[in-house]
């Protein structure tokens, strides 16, 4: 057993308190690359296409929005 | 020589059973209070060793017939230090054993308080009343401090917090003053004697059990620790006999009644996000009040409590995890927190389940807890956006009171790169969804060639 005694209190990487304020940022932004994907995919034809762009800009999307909406879950008291 | 040295353990160990007849008790104040649901007494033994050597060990023990509602025991020694108490078998029955800090010498005396809770121990009578009736109850117990010493002077005074005593049985020398009864002193009483005493008074103390209590502990290492507490609580107290009425129930303002309106649980200082429902939904008639050091929660159940009723709840918070979670090196974790929290005051609890639900990947999980308990088989959880499913430790412990409000650990190891498991599952989730749409539009379903394209 380890004693308790010698440890330090554990503190979690990110204050709660600021997990609104990134939801709205990390969301907003993955939004907007969403946003900028679906308009890239309706607006272009086969020859405009390039796979590449569709890509990346999809996988910023979803990185800022798979930590959106973490954070969301998280401010709104879902504690994952 | 072997044989020479386990005799001579046999010997000693048989020796020390047998000259701690040499300890009396010099002087036992004893106080019964019976003014709650429970029974709690306190005793201030003054010892002394008649022998000749030194005694390290003190047998306390109780009644045969109420050792069975035995719920906690503790025992000090004059400095209120924590004297260490075994529970042992022998030819008594059930015993405890008390450690003395410091071994009493031939002849010198010493002091310890030693103090019981009972449950279980008032018993209603009459066993029904109506509305309007006062209860009254009857306590069982003996004009003697039970004890397997000699006891040359006592002196017991009993508790009731009311001047209705309807009778109690008289022991001379015995006196009854406002609310208490003192029996004794009474000299030279042999070793286990028992001469049974019984009060009958009125004790309208709310008589709530708790039936079944589930705890349930949730550990995030984002920085909360959630606790739902799911809770039976049956009204111990004389049954209502005939019909409830509830035109009288609110004409009736005396505080004094048998029944139970409200009471309050204390829930601690940092909690949050507090929620009190039933299977019907919200209960509204909650109040939480924040107090310096604590948070006050004064609950009310759905329908007044009467003697035989029912009723069961659910109550929720939240705590920041940095009050209860520890961190070592190695990626070591400890949890420390209470196992059992206050439900109310002088609560009884007849059967705790306390479940504590780890993050996600925890190996190496270590449970310590502050007396017996029994261990129930681990099992797995699955909250939100969980794969691998979290560990759930699990124990159980009957009979429980207010003292065991005790703190439990668990220590286990965790890799902090745990924490982004939800974020990248998220993650990837939405990717496979992004190319699932890229594959899509390149995919051509029509049966006729667009316009466009048979112009070209």
């Amino acid at each position: 057993m380890v004693d308790i005694e010698t440890m330090s209190r554990y503190v979690s990487p990110i204050n709660p308190a600021v997990f609104p304020h990134l939801t709205f940022v990390l969301l907003g932004i993955g939004i907007f690359f969403t946003a900028w994907f679906f308009v890239y995919e309706v607006t272009s034809n086969k020859q405009t296409r390039d796979i590449k762009k569709e890509l990346l800009v999809s996988l910023v999307a979803s990185i800022f929005s798979g930590f959106g909406i973490l954070f969301l879950l998280l401010s709104v008291g879902i504690y994952v | 020589m072997l044989k020479l040295i386990i005799i001579a353990f046999l010997f000693t160990n048989f020796h020390t059973k047998t000259t701690n007849g040499a300890i009396i008790n010099k002087n036992v104040e004893r106080v019964i209070d019976l003014s709650t649901q429970l029974v709690k007494i306190s005793s201030a033994i003054t010892l002394e060793n008649t022998g000749k050597d030194a005694e390290s060990k003190y047998i306390i023990t109780l009644e045969p017939n109420s050792i069975r509602n035995l719920s906690f025991i503790s025992a000090k020694d004059s400095y209120k230090e924590e004297l260490k108490v075994t529970e042992t078998k022998n030819e008594l029955g059930q015993v405890f054993s008390v450690k003395l800090n410091h071994p009493l010498a031939a002849s010198r005396t010493s002091t310890i308080n030693v103090e019981f809770v009972l449950t279980n121990s008032l018993v209603p009578y009459p066993s029904s009343i109506v509305q309007k009736d006062k209860q009254l109850v009857r306590y069982f117990g003996n004009h003697y401090f039970y004890s397997p010493y000699l006891t040359t002077k006592q002196t017991t005074s009993v508790i009731v917090n009311t001047r209705s005593i309807e009778n109690y049985s008289k022991l001379k020398p015995v006196s009854q003053s406002d609310s208490s009864i003192t029996y004794g002193p009474y000299n030279d009483v042999a070793a286990l004697t028992v001469d049974p005493m019984i009060v009958h008074f009125e004790n309208n103390a709310p008589f709530l059990s708790v039936t079944r209590l589930e705890r349930l502990i949730e550990v995030s290492h984002w920085g909360n620790i959630a606790v739902e507490e799911n809770i039976d609580i049956l009204h111990t107290g004389a049954k209502l006999k005939g019909s409830f009425s509830r035109y009288d129930y609110q004409r009736d303002t005396s505080n004094n009644h048998h029944s139970i309106k409200s009471y309050k649980t204390i829930l601690p200082a940092a909690a949050h996000s507090v929620y009190y429902r039933d299977s019907n939904g919200n209960i509204s008639t909650s109040q939480v009040r924040a107090r310096k050091d604590w948070i006050e929660l004064e609950l009310r159940p759905r329908y007044p409590l009467f003697g035989g009723w029912r009723s069961s709840y659910m109550l929720g918070y939240s705590v920041p995890s940095y009050q209860y979670l520890y961190k070592g090196v190695n990626n070591q974790y400890a949890l420390r927190m209470r196992l059992i929290d206050n439900v109310f005051d002088d609560m009884h609890v007849e059967y705790l389940e306390t479940s504590v639900v780890l993050p996600v990947g925890v190996t190496n999980v270590k449970l310590s807890t502050p007396y017996e308990v029994e261990r129930l088989s681990d099992s797995i959880a699955y909250k939100y956006l969980d794969t691998k499913g979290r560990p759930i430790i699990r124990f159980a412990k009957r009979n429980l009171v207010e003292q065991h409000i005790q703190d439990l650990e668990i220590t286990y190891e965790w890799q902090p790169l745990l924490l982004l498991h939800e974020p990248v599952l998220l993650s990837i989730a939405l990717y496979l969804l992004f190319i699932v749409v890229i594959i899509y539009v390149r995919l051509d379903f029509s049966i006729s060639k667009p316009e466009h394209v048979k112009t070209q």
